[in-house]
């Protein structure tokens, strides 16, 4: 890796919907290892962030890093630094979900039998093992955001970007959600988390960034910035929010 | 940058993706056109062929149409197998699971070509199987049917990308494969010599491209054309580059792809 320190560094990030301004010069860093969350109103410039880490989105301005990788002119080896888990369930519907995970590990270059094995791993430790020859639309809402995981994990990234991963989980996978990616975290993974539950952000979470009509108008070390207030009360205030 | 191919293992398994996608429903990919061919060879082949005089061709009616039926049925099979995979990508989003994967634009699309290229071929050669059943069939020239097989399913399965990408609906999907490849192939000789046209509609029958791609196919298995085959070859394989050229060039600059 070119830059073994700083895991995201997006610099002046600009991106127009026609003419709507979605991200207005955005800057900002997520260091190797840290949780970073990235909080903000609906239509605040959250997933539009993570589209353009990604390369699921063009921008028209600005410079995008993973490890030192420029996204857009370095993308094959920054895309294999990152594993995206999106808010929506967006499965391939010929396949069953261990042939999903087979081929998705394929895709970052990993051997046919390391993907197997991968894939029966990550499926034995989400509990979707006997699932694994279902279709995806034979799985609770509950599976779909296990399996969405999974094959963010496939070729285990370092960073992992959840955009909203608990959204709608009840409270048993929520726990576990949250279980899992501290304990990823530990293990080194750089996570970079949009959520609406403080509570989340709060628990899990190093350092904290706010987005709002896309711009950053809050960022810093969590333990700074709960020193005397709620996260939620932070929130409203920056945001504006009732 | 474009990269070419720096990730086989992704590029085999797109590959592999794609050709297990038309496999697992040959109800709807491979036998309909198979049947559809069929009845062609029979009603028109046998039943009404055998009253039609076509000594100037040298064939039998139904030696002449068998090779435009197997060039029909390959174009629509290659436009159809790319133009419904990527656009059910978009339309579920799955396509993502490709985009944000370390796989070159160049081998994005060369992973989504094999499944129509390979869907194409099958269609192509059960065609060609099926008139075993009417007519003794040699193919003439193998290494040339090959060739114009393959550099037209290139030619249509991109064509069934750009199409995905354009289309905003399953009703623009078709609108291209309906109203212009089908009837420019049927125009283009599936079931005429040009000689039997007046000489205007021959003149203008000389612009249409597939003219040339169904010729290709039938003198590499009749050994007769209207056409020099040199030309058709030359047609054939601008027209694979061109396509092949304008996809990845679509794909790299996300054309409805990215946001």
């Amino acid at each position: 890796m070119r830059n073994s320190e700083t895991a995201i560094s997006i610099k002046n990030l600009t991106k127009f919907y026609k003419k709507f301004q979605a991200l207005d010069d955005v800057s900002f860093e997520v260091k190797r290892g840290d949780f970073f969350a990235f909080l903000g109103p609906n239509g605040a410039g959250k997933t539009t962030t993570i589209n353009c880490l990604t390369g699921l989105s063009n921008y028209q301005n600005g410079d995008v890093r993973i490890f030192g990788y420029d996204v857009t002119a370095d993308y094959l080896h920054s895309r294999r630094l990152i594993g995206l888990c999106a808010q929506e369930f967006n499965f391939d519907p010929f396949l069953s979900i261990y042939q999903l995970l087979v081929y998705q590990a394929q895709y970052f270059g990993i051997t046919p039998g390391e993907a197997k094995r991968r894939s029966n791993a990550l499926l034995e430790r989400f509990g979707l093992t006997d699932k694994r020859n279902c279709k995806h639309r034979a799985l609770s809402g509950g599976m779909k955001k296990r399996l969405l995981l999974c094959r963010a994990l496939i070729h285990d990234p370092e960073i992992l970007i959840l955009d909203e991963p608990t959204a709608g989980c009840d409270l048993e996978l929520k726990f576990l959600i949250w279980d899992y990616l501290a304990q990823l975290n530990k293990e080194g993974k750089t996570i970079f988390l949009t959520t609406h539950y403080m509570e989340e952000a709060e628990r899990l979470c190093k350092t904290i960034g706010i987005i709002n009509h896309g711009r950053i108008v809050h960022i810093g070390d969590k333990k700074y910035i709960l020193q005397d207030r709620s996260l939620e009360e932070i929130f409203l205030e920056i945001t504006g929010s009732e | 940058m474009l990269h070419l191919i720096t990730n086989p293992i992704g590029v085999l398994a797109l590959s592999k993706r794609e050709i297990h996608r038309f496999l697992s429903i040959t109800n709807q990919t491979i036998f309909p056109p198979l049947v559809s061919s069929a009845l062609f060879m029979y009603i028109f082949g046998v039943a009404i062929g055998s009253r039609v005089n076509f000594s100037s061709t040298g064939l039998s009616y139904l030696q002449f149409i068998v090779p435009g039926l197997m060039a029909m049925h390959l174009i629509s099979s290659s436009y159809e197998n790319t133009s419904s995979s990527l656009f059910i990508g978009r339309w579920h989003n799955h396509i993502q699971e490709i985009l944000l994967s370390p796989l070159s634009y160049i081998e994005m699309v060369l992973g989504l070509l094999a499944g129509g290229v390979a869907r194409g071929m099958v269609v192509c050669l059960g065609v060609g199987a099926i008139s075993l059943f009417f007519i003794p069939n040699n193919i003439a020239h193998p290494l040339a049917l090959l060739y114009f097989m393959t550099t037209i399913a290139v030619i249509f399965s991109c064509a069934g990308m750009m199409g995905a990408l354009w289309a905003e609906d399953f009703g623009m999907l078709s609108i291209w494969n309906i109203y212009l490849i089908i009837p420019l192939a049927l125009l283009g000789g599936v079931f005429h010599p040009l000689s039997m046209l007046p000489v205007p509609l021959q003149i203008i029958s000389h612009f249409n491209p597939l003219y040339y791609l169904i010729c290709g196919i039938r003198w590499s298995m009749t050994n007769t054309g209207d056409t020099p085959l040199a030309i058709c070859a030359v047609v054939s394989l601008a027209l694979a580059s061109l396509f092949f050229i304008a996809t990845v060039y679509l794909f790299k600059i996300g054309y409805k792809l990215r946001t």
